[in-house]
């Protein structure tokens, strides 16, 4: 459905994003470094080292055929293409229709897949083995993720993202209807599994047994190792953002001036920093369960997502 | 005079506890003991004296009516014969070493604590403090059913509490359901909306949708307490784990206060939703136990256990009694309850004292009573024929009369079902107690002569299941008539 | 403080009932399970002092005390110390796999909505999604008496069923009478030191937990 958001705008706020993502992970490696007694890299260390990659040359294995030099740049695609999805200064739907939440998760699930495929058709073990472990949390996941979706759409009347963010008003936590609190549990539940932290995955780590994201991108190399690291960043930036989307409130809805955008932008950054304070808390909380613990942990996200469901249609 | 004793009435048995706390001595306790139950005795009479010719009384929370008072004489005739039957079973006990000389006293306290909190809950008017007595009943006998201490003992305590307390549960659901019901049809707030008799006036004009579900939270839950199928896990655990007088009173009356509250919310279901619907529900889970409790009893080899399988298909009785309904139905039941509380804690008494002298509660080692121990091995003989509905003994009477019931009802399948069920049971039953009672004496029997107290108090209760079997009593006849009128309406 | 305000509180508590409650079935240790009820019994105490100040019911206010001491502070301490002290189990053993558990959850959830729909019209008194959350909290209660093997848990489910039928009576009538809910709270307390009683004699004597026992049979 048309809006207020000039198209203009949309574009300007998805180039944010994949700006800002390494910014964020830089934000959560400080905060757990600091939480773990260390001093850690600095805040802009992802960028540095997504500078290092693309300054490497490509190496390629054998067995991989040419479509696997194709995928970095698909998976950024979509991955970039789901921020487009997200409000970020403003709320309301986009002068132009560009697509709803379905379709933003559907975005993150096919760049999920294609790093799958590609991790498989490189041919080697880890990959393979990272591949299998992502696809067993996917289904598991994903679901739960739409089931927040439409809880909270249910509410609203309409799966589109800037409309449910302006639904969302300007009330916090008293706004807040029952099922949005088990909403918001179940999401903070999946956090850490879609964005590949402790407790599903470990994201500092290269050994084998402990992989599933890293194992998927083990078989890259220069800068399309950097064209993935980004995408992981920018689909760490684009989950936070649809909780921020779904349960915070916003800024002001119109006001075309510089000083709501302004605003609108402080919200978008402070919302962020809190769920990455939560996530580099649980990451700094926690051990990473073993991997046929973490449907047992993510069905405590499932309940949740299905009572929310639940709650709102019944 | 009459409304001073509702209150004097729970006093009675908590003097008596906390008056065992104060002598070690084990004939002081037994004194104190009796002493306390014929006071208890004397002053239900009164009572019910007072009830026959007045009416019903009321105190604050607590009421006495015909139907109260029929199950309230069942509670201190059996207390009586339990501490008439302690005396000597207590020094074989002790003898032993079943019992520790250093514990009695709190044994004594506990089954009279126990005794206090079933008065309380035959008294209360008010649903909340029937359901605070209730589980006053559990905590006591809990600590009872474990209290010789060995692991059987303590598995069966731990499985009666947690099924009990969950069931209770389910009941303390029910009876705030109805609560909610009462207030919202305009009975006065605060302690008057939970009470029996002020909810029992307005009932008619109660949601019938809630008082429906209600009472059927409050059956599953008090009927866990009071044995019914499929919640009567704990039932035969608990009432052979635990010491044989206490065994006595568990299936002789706490099941059956446990039902008189299911029967209380019976009344305001039937006046709210129709009798139609309470009677199926209880209809229903009567023919459950029956049905479950059948090849239990068959395939049973512990003696204590099958009394407590047989107090499952009781309960199913008095349930299909109240199920079918009706004048007959409903006085059949009441009569049932006093019928088979005399009987299975005669039963137990006697079963005690076999087990007692062969040392093992296994039917296949205790052979050939009738030898070394002729009075028991009537007595039991006896209580086992009243079980399985043999006249001239009471029982049979109570099950005709639910079966008279069933058949005014129409209720054909239900009465095919307890009649096979019943069969069953008689040559189940028979089978067993027969080959107990004759036969050669194993090597296991103890040759020692009978000691007097208990079966004074065995023949006290046989005496009344005889003549209950041959006759009801005039004055018994008119309270059954009014419990009955308060339950029919 | 508006009636609309005080239904979307004890609506909102509602929800965080059922948060605690998932956390209670999910619970893969024995603390977990504590700590999660121990923060049930507060949200219900809670709920409690708002409909105290909803309604000006003095009796309300004594009873969110007395919860928020008993059941959200002394029996979770309790239970806290018999775990540390006597070494019992710290794993929750459950009857079916704990995704059982949490699916059989959902169905009860999803019944006691049902339910509490068809029961119709005495919805003035009844604030809205109290009833549903209690009924729901009420059966996973006894759900997780019945799928657990861990003597604690079981006790653990036994307070999260009391809490449903407090939320309940709290909710639907304002409370039942100071007597009775006293002597109900009362009456957990004794279970509770009976229980605990009974699952430290039988650790102190044999390795064994009391829930463990199964020699009875037939």
């Amino acid at each position: 459905m048309t809006g207020g958001r000039p198209l203009g705008l949309v574009l300007l706020e998805m180039i944010l994003l994949v700006l800002l993502g390494p910014l964020v992970t830089g934000t959560i490696q400080k905060m757990k470094a600091r939480l773990q007694c260390r001093q850690g890299a600095g805040v802009l260390q992802p960028y540095r080292d997504l500078a290092k990659l693309l300054r490497k040359s490509t190496v390629q294995a054998d067995t991989a055929s040419g479509f696997f030099r194709s995928i970095p740049l698909l998976v950024l695609a979509a991955t970039v293409a789901a921020g487009a999805l997200v409000p970020v200064v403003r709320v309301g739907p986009p002068a132009v229709p560009l697509g709803d939440a379905v379709m933003l998760l559907g975005l993150l699930a096919l760049a999920r897949f294609l790093t799958a495929v590609g991790a498989l058709d490189a041919g080697g073990a880890f990959g393979g083995m990272g591949a299998s472990r992502e696809m067993t949390i996917a289904p598991l996941v994903e679901p739960v993720l739409m089931m927040v979706v439409f809880s909270t759409a249910v509410g609203a009347g309409t799966t589109e993202l800037g409309t449910l963010a302006a639904h969302r008003g300007t009330s916090w936590i008293l706004g807040w209807s029952a099922a949005d609190f088990l909403g918001f549990a179940a999401m903070l539940v999946l956090l850490p599994a879609e964005t590949g932290r402790i407790p599903v995955d470990n994201p500092d780590t290269h050994l084998e047994l402990t992989m599933l994201h890293e194992g998927m991108l083990l078989e890259h190399s220069g800068p399309g190792l950097g064209c993935m690291v980004l995408a992981s960043h920018t689909r760490q930036i684009v989950t936070l953002g649809l909780v921020s989307a779904l349960f915070f409130p916003v800024g002001p809805a119109n006001g075309a001036g510089a000083t709501s955008l302004l605003l609108g932008a402080g919200r978008f950054a402070a919302t962020i920093l809190v769920l990455a304070t939560y996530l580099a808390l649980v990451e700094s909380s926690y051990a990473k369960l073993r991997l046929f613990r973490v449907p047992q942990y993510l069905g405590v996200g499932f309940v949740c997502a299905l009572t929310a469901l639940a709650l709102r249609i019944l | 005079m009459a409304e001073t004793l509702l209150w004097v009435l729970p006093l009675v048995p908590t003097v008596t506890a906390v008056l065992m706390l104060t002598t070690r001595d084990r004939r002081m306790l037994s004194a104190i003991d009796i002493g306390g139950s014929v006071v208890l005795l004397a002053l239900t009479l009164v009572l019910a004296r007072e009830v026959a010719t007045g009416g019903p009384r009321a105190l604050g929370v607590f009421r006495i009516d015909a139907l109260g008072l029929v199950f309230l004489l069942l509670l201190v005739v059996l207390t009586l014969a339990v501490s008439i039957y302690t005396v000597g079973w207590l020094r074989q006990a002790v003898a032993v070493g079943n019992m520790k000389a250093e514990f009695l006293r709190s044994y004594f306290a506990l089954v009279h604590a126990f005794v206090a909190t079933m008065v309380v809950t035959v008294l209360a008017d008010n649903l909340g403090i029937l359901w605070i007595a209730m589980e006053g009943t559990t905590i006591t006998s809990a600590i009872l059913v474990g209290f010789h201490g060995h692991h059987h003992g303590l598995e069966a305590a731990w499985k009666y509490i947690i099924v009990t307390t969950i069931g209770i549960s389910f009941g303390l659901f029910g009876t705030v359901l109805i609560y909610a019901a009462a207030a919202a049809a305009g009975v006065q707030g605060g302690a008057g909306a939970l009470s029996w008799s002020a909810i029992m006036k307005v009932a008619p004009t109660l949601d019938p949708g809630i008082v429906r579900v209600g009472f059927i939270f409050v059956v599953v839950g008090y009927g866990t307490k009071a044995g019914l199928a499929p919640m009567h896990l704990w039932l035969p655990d608990a009432h052979s784990q635990a010491p044989t007088p206490v065994s006595a009173l568990l299936s002789g009356v706490l099941i059956k206060c446990a039902l008189l509250g299911i029967i209380r919310f019976q009344t305001i279901a039937a006046a709210a939703c129709g009798p139609a619907f309470p009677a199926q529900v209880l209809l229903i889970f009567g023919l459950i136990s029956i049905v479950v409790a059948t090849p239990f009893i068959l395939a049973q080899h512990d003696i204590k256990r099958l009394l407590g399988y047989h107090s499952v298909e009781h309960v199913g009785i008095v349930a299909l009694g109240l199920g079918f309904g009706g004048p007959v139905g409903t006085y059949g039941a009441l009569l049932h309850v006093v019928n088979h509380g005399i009987t299975k804690a005669l039963a137990f008494f006697a079963a005690g004292k076999a087990i007692a002298r062969y040392g093992s509660r296994d039917m296949r080692v205790i052979r050939g009573l009738f030898v070394v121990a002729p009075i028991g091995a009537t007595l039991l003989m006896l209580a086992a024929l009243s079980l399985a509905g043999v006249p001239p003994f009471s029982i049979f009477v109570s099950e005709l009369m639910v079966l008279r019931a069933g058949i005014g009802h129409g209720d054909w399948v239900a009465i095919a079902i307890f009649l096979t069920m019943v069969v069953v049971i008689f040559a189940g039953i028979l089978h067993h107690v027969s080959a107990m009672a004759f036969g050669e004496p194993t090597a296991a029997a103890g040759r020692e002569a009978e000691a007097w107290s208990p079966l004074l108090g065995m023949w006290l209760l046989a005496a009344i299941m005889i003549l209950l079997g041959l006759t009801i009593p005039a004055s018994l006849d008119r309270l059954l008539r009014r419990a009955t009128e308060i339950i029919v309406g | 403080m508006s009636a609309e305000t005080v239904q979307t509180i004890i609506d909102d508590l509602g929800a965080l009932l059922l948060f605690t409650m998932i956390l209670i079935v999910a619970a893969g240790q024995i603390y977990r399970a504590i700590y999660a009820v121990a923060a049930q019994s507060f949200l219900i105490a809670i709920a409690g002092g708002v409909l105290a100040m909803a309604t000006g019911n003095v009796d309300l206010w004594v009873i969110a005390g007395v919860t928020l001491a008993v059941k959200a502070t002394l029996l979770p301490w309790v239970l806290h110390r018999v775990v540390q002290r006597m070494n019992v189990r710290r794993e929750v053993e459950p009857v079916i796999p704990i995704a059982g558990t949490l699916a059989l959850a959902v169905v009860i959830v999803v019944a006691s909505f049902q339910l509490s729909a068809s029961l119709g019209p005495v919805r003035q008194a009844i604030t809205g999604n109290a009833l549903p959350v209690g009924i729901a909290l009420t059966l996973t209660g006894v759900l997780v008496m019945a799928t657990r093997k861990t003597a604690l848990t079981q006790m653990v489910g036994l307070f999260a069923s009391e809490n449903g039928i407090f939320f309940t009576a709290m909710a639907v009538t304002q409370g039942m009478p100071l007597i009775i809910e006293i002597g109900v709270i009362l009456d957990v307390i004794l279970a509770a030191l009976v229980m605990t009683i009974m699952v430290l004699r039988v650790r102190s004597t044999v390795d064994a937990d009391i829930a463990d026992l199964d020699r009875l049979r037939g």
